[in-house]
């Protein structure tokens, strides 16, 4: 190899150098900026976590199976999974093999930024190598990778069926620039090699079409215009790139190592939010999995239009699009990249001022201290409970029957967990809430607090500190009784129940399979079409400030049919809110997990 | 086969009943199709009617005995109904085909169920039943769950009426003066026995209803509180704590009760929806069924020669539903007549 | 012009004289704020009643007679269960009728 030019420049490479130093300036100064926007604490963390040699490598290994391999997307769909990582991946060993190409051949230009990307121009192939074919090979290997996932890419535009996707979203018109010039990259790459492979050498792709076109246009191939438009290509999605979807390349980078050191969405748009919103792919996977897309008015309120949003800077969209959400998670569980969504909707209601702030300091607990029973197990029933009796009165017979001794927390009504006020983003009060319920807890001698109600579960166990009380959920707790033997549940194997993941307990706190030994335990377990990770949401919960009753219904009717895809002769859930929300519009019985052992035991 | 005269009636409730005795008065062969054992409907479960204490029976013996001659198909529904140019051709179950002119749809209502509103505790808890099993015990004088000696008894109105989460933004009617009666007829029962009326509006619009409130507030001491009762409890020794809001003194009450009777209010019949597609009739966006208007034909469908009698449509008192049914009688009449 | 006496305050809310733009602006936001029938569902089954007086049939009724005090002192100490939303009639959206009270009181500091 030697180097075919005088002068290693040409000026063709000018619109990739401008649009590749733009970005650089720009992510960097993105990364100062957003560094400065932590908190101390949280900066501290954050650079210490990049030099512990435990996050350092789990953050290179999330990254290359993340952001290059897509393993997450493969999982949701092959064709998917195949068409990002292919581009993906393809790209980053075309980059990584140009380098080494330079540095075997040329190594006193590395320096230069754009010489690996157009090496094939400024070089000519003075005798074959083994090393040289077995690197051409690889490059032309991989290009056709790339371009197979831009076919694919292709395809998907007109039938996003085929990619599992029913909805995906509608493309902003930058969008679309960075969309076509990505696709023009690749194609422009291989007609521009290929008409110098007869001078810089090439392998089983460019080899063959060099050939091609010269039988067309004869011997001496006019090179330049072809070189032309590959670095324009590269220039332009260089320079839309930070205004567009395609922001997520970079941002992911930063967001997997910021996730692994443990660092919190505190603010809506400052620091890791930012780094959040940046991060989002714009893919629309989440339109689908949003239970809200029940009703068309809903589809552009989901996750990744709140991103978009919140960098176009909308402010009376973002408002309304927060405070819409049922906070189901869901969007988070099928995202590839993780954008936690309810997180940035949490941070931007924290943001509202009130006129009227609530505080408990006239509240004495003593008066529910007094209450007491001085039992072990300290059954709290919580607010939601004390509209379904019959999953109370289930919980407590349950109990009887297994022998547990057990007091109960609010027999009579008690403080709210303080959940609810946290998902309205008020977080002095949920501490006060959670600080005025601590005290009543301790004051109770008990070593297990029972919940009944998942709202409340998650709280209490996320986000109480109880020095050592266990806290358990009634699905669970049951289970563990029925699997000792305390509660004798006679197992019916004619009757089929579906069982349905109540977001808080599910993707809220990761208890799937407890509920459902407990199930198979009474009956036959079937499962909705959607289930665990991807159940979805009753359309009850508390997240959503702004949904109304009437307009609640289309996603219970939605989540009632996905749960009856298994024709079960009744639903089983574990959250006194689904329960009633379910019951509202179903037509085959609905019940709680302790009203069914209740009854089989 | 001569079919002209034929009328197909579907329900054998006091509508459907009162609709084939004025058919076959006007010179009509009526067929009568009850879905279940016996006529009589929901009226048949009762024991005595406001607005003058009136025992059931006299009102359905007269209905009973002055259908003598009518055809009468018990057990039996509606499968298919098509329409050719002059008439119907309904395939009920058992294999009957009827050709007929002109249909009186008598359907009637659903008792709401109360064990949807969970938070009463109906079917959880002993000592809550509803207005149907009240009446029923009135008749039998057997449910476990009526105590012997109730010294206090509480009444909900407006169970699954007036309420969105259970589906039914209609007022009932006739709850708010069929708990007045059970009200006082309890009262009658068990004079040492406290009630309680829990009522978001007192709707006591017929006539001789308000003479029943006041006999209920003046002779019967019944305690009308306006709040709807919003939990109940269980307490240990098996009574039941009612909470809710006096909203007139604007303070939260809580009553303990021996028993708890919900004034369950009618709602649509699901089985209205079948017959409906089959006759291409609408429904309203209560579940009823549509008239053609709401003043001047409630009786008549958008369907030439499909006519509607009693609750079908809505909520209606008993003598409403009568008078209904002879309006549909009559539409029958004056349409086969335009047709001749 | 001196009478001799005074008229005491009529105790009588003037339906005509009261500032209700912040229960107009509320129902703007929340439409379903003119729909309550005041069953007292809501005061009947809410957590925070017994130690604020909170309710939401109350807060409503308040707004509208213009007692901007009382509906300060019953929110102070909602906990935002949403048990009021759920047994609530009328399907109204309590909880996004005491957010949005909170909210617009930030621009009534004056009034009171």
């Amino acid at each position: 190899m030697i180097e075919r030019m005088s002068f290693p420049f040409h000026p063709f490479v000018l619109p990739f150098l401008i649009g590749m130093s733009f970005v650089l300036i720009y992510c960097l100064y993105g990364i100062v900026k957003i560094l400065v926007q932590l908190t101390r604490d949280e900066r501290r963390r954050f650079l210490l976590s990049l030099i512990k040699p435990s996050t350092a490598w789990k953050n290179i290994k999330d990254i290359f199976l993340n952001c290059l391999l897509h393993v997450k997307l493969w999982k949701r769909n092959r064709m998917l999974g195949f068409m990002h990582s292919s581009i993906a991946f393809g790209w980053f060993m075309i980059i990584v093999l140009g380098h080494v190409e330079v540095m075997l051949f040329l190594p006193d230009r590395v320096h230069l930024l754009y010489y690996p990307i157009f090496f094939n121009f400024f070089v000519a192939e003075t005798e074959s190598t083994i090393g040289g074919a077995v690197l051409f090979f690889l490059m032309d290997f991989f290009l056709l990778v790339i371009l197979t996932g831009i076919v694919l890419a292709m395809v998907k535009r007109v039938r996003s069926r085929i990619f599992g996707m029913r909805r995906t979203t509608r493309a902003s018109f930058l969008d679309t620039v960075g969309l076509y010039s990505l696709w023009a990259i690749f194609p422009l790459r291989l007609l521009s090699e290929s008409f110098t492979a007869h001078i810089s050498g090439g392998s089983f792709l460019t080899v063959p079409m060099n050939w091609i076109f010269r039988q067309f246009l004869g011997n001496d191939l006019y090179y330049l215009p072809t070189w032309w438009a590959y670095s324009i290509a590269l220039g332009i999605f260089m320079a839309v790139l930070p205004f567009t979807r395609y922001m997520h390349i970079p941002a992911e980078m930063m967001l997997i190592p910021m996730r692994n050191a443990g660092l919190r969405i505190m603010h809506p748009r400052k620091g890791f939010a930012r780094v959040q919103v940046l991060s989002c792919p714009g893919c629309g996977v989440c339109i689908d999995a949003c239970p809200m897309s029940a009703r068309k008015e809903n589809l552009k309120d989901c996750t990744v239009y709140l991103n978009r949003q919140i960098r176009r800077g909308n402010e009376p969209r973002i408002e309304e699009i927060s405070d819409k959400c049922l906070l189901c998670g869901k969007c988070t569980e099928v995202c590839q990249v993780g954008v936690d969504g309810p997180a940035l909707r949490l941070a931007q209601r924290s943001m509202r001022k009130y006129g009227i702030n609530q505080h408990y300091n006239i509240i004495d607990p003593e008066g529910y201290i007094g209450a007491l029973g001085s039992a072990k197990v300290l059954y709290f029933a919580g607010c939601m409970t004390h509209l379904t009796p019959g999953i109370k009165k289930s919980v407590l017979s349950v109990l009887d029957k297994a022998g547990v001794r057990y007091s109960v927390m609010d027999p009579d009504g008690g403080l709210c967990c303080g959940r609810p006020m946290m998902m309205a983003g008020r977080w002095e009060q949920t501490r006060e809430l959670i600080r005025l319920n601590t005290s009543i807890i301790k004051a109770s001698g008990c070593d297990t607090l029972l919940l009944s109600c998942p709202i409340c579960y998650r709280i209490f166990a996320q986000k109480y500190r109880l020095d050592g009380i266990r806290v358990v959920h009634h699905s669970v707790f049951f289970n563990e009784l029925s699997r000792q033997g305390r509660l004798a549940v006679k197992r019916d194997p004619e009757l089929r129940l579906a069982y349905h993941d109540p977001c808080e307990l599910g993707r809220g706190c990761g208890i799937y399979d407890e509920p459902r030994e407990a199930v198979s335990a009474a009956g036959v377990l079937v499962e909705g079409e959607k289930n665990r990770e991807e159940s979805i949401c009753c359309g009850g919960s508390l997240g959503s400030i702004t949904l109304s009753y009437e307009k609640r219904r289309d996603i219970t009717l939605k989540s009632l049919m996905n749960m009856k895809a298994g024709s079960p002769d009744a639903i089983i859930t574990a959250c006194p809110l689904c329960s009633s929300t379910f019951g509202h519009y179903s037509d085959i019985p609905v019940k709680d997990i302790a009203e069914l052992l209740d009854s089989k035991s | 086969m001569e079919n002209k005269d034929q009328i197909l009636v579907i329900g054998g409730g006091v509508a459907g009943m009162e609709a084939a005795r004025q058919l076959k008065s006007l010179g009509f062969k009526p067929i009568l199709v009850e879905k279940g054992p016996a006529l009589g409907g929901h009226v048949a479960s009762w024991n005595r009617l406001f607005p003058d204490m009136t025992p059931v029976r006299k009102v359905l013996d007269p209905l009973t005995s002055s259908l003598e001659g009518v055809e009468v198909l018990l057990d039996t529904t509606v499968e298919s109904v098509s329409r050719s140019q002059r008439e119907y051709t309904v395939v009920l179950t058992r294999g009957r085909v009827i050709k007929c002119p002109a249909i009186i749809i008598a359907t009637g209502f659903k008792l709401f169920e109360a064990r949807k509103k969970e938070e009463y505790g109906y079917g959880i808890y002993d000592r809550v039943i509803t207005n149907k099993d009240l009446e029923n015990w009135f008749n039998t004088g057997e449910d476990g769950r009526v105590p012997d000696r109730p010294s206090a008894v509480g009444f909900v109105h407006c169970v699954g009426s007036r309420d969105i989460k259970a589906g039914n933004q209609q007022c009932s009617k006739v709850c708010c003066i069929t708990a007045i009666k059970q009200a006082i007829e309890v009262k009658e029962r068990f004079p040492q026995a406290e009630v309680y009326c829990f009522y978001m509006d007192l709707r006591l619009f017929g006539k001789k209803y308000e003479d029943f409130y006041i006999n209920a507030q003046r002779d019967c001491g019944i305690h009308f509180i306006r709040g709807r009762v919003s939990e109940v409890a269980e307490l240990i020794d098996g009574r039941v704590q009612v909470k809710a809001e006096d909203t007139l003194s604007g303070r939260p009450v809580k009553v303990k009760l021996d028993l708890l009777v919900l004034m369950s209010g009618i709602v649509c019949n699901p089985a209205n929806n079948h017959l409906a597609s089959e006759l291409s009739v609408p429904l309203d966006e209560d579940g009823f069924l549509r008239s053609r208007d709401n003043i001047f034909s409630v009786t008549e469908s958008d369907r030439p020669g499909v006519f509607f009698a009693g609750t079908c449509t809505g909520p209606k008192t008993i003598p409403e539903t009568l008078s209904e049914a002879r309006g549909a009688a009559l539409g029958v009449y004056n349409y086969l007549k335009g047709k001749k | 012009m001196d009478f001799g006496f005074n008229l005491s305050p009529s105790s009588a809310v003037e339906l005509d004289k009261v500032d209700t733009s912040l229960f107009r602006e509320l129902c703007r936001i929340e439409p379903g704020a003119r729909t309550c029938i005041g069953c007292g569902s809501c005061s009947a089954t809410c957590t925070a009643s017994e130690h604020s007086g909170m309710s939401v049939r109350k807060l409503l009724l308040s707004l509208q007679r213009g007692k901007m005090r009382d509906v300060e002192k019953m929110l102070t100490c909602c906990m935002l269960c949403g048990k009021c939303t759920m047994v609530c009639p009328r399907g109204i959206n309590t909880r996004r009728i005491i957010l949005t009270v909170c909210r617009l009181y930030e621009n009534v500091e004056g009034r009171i």
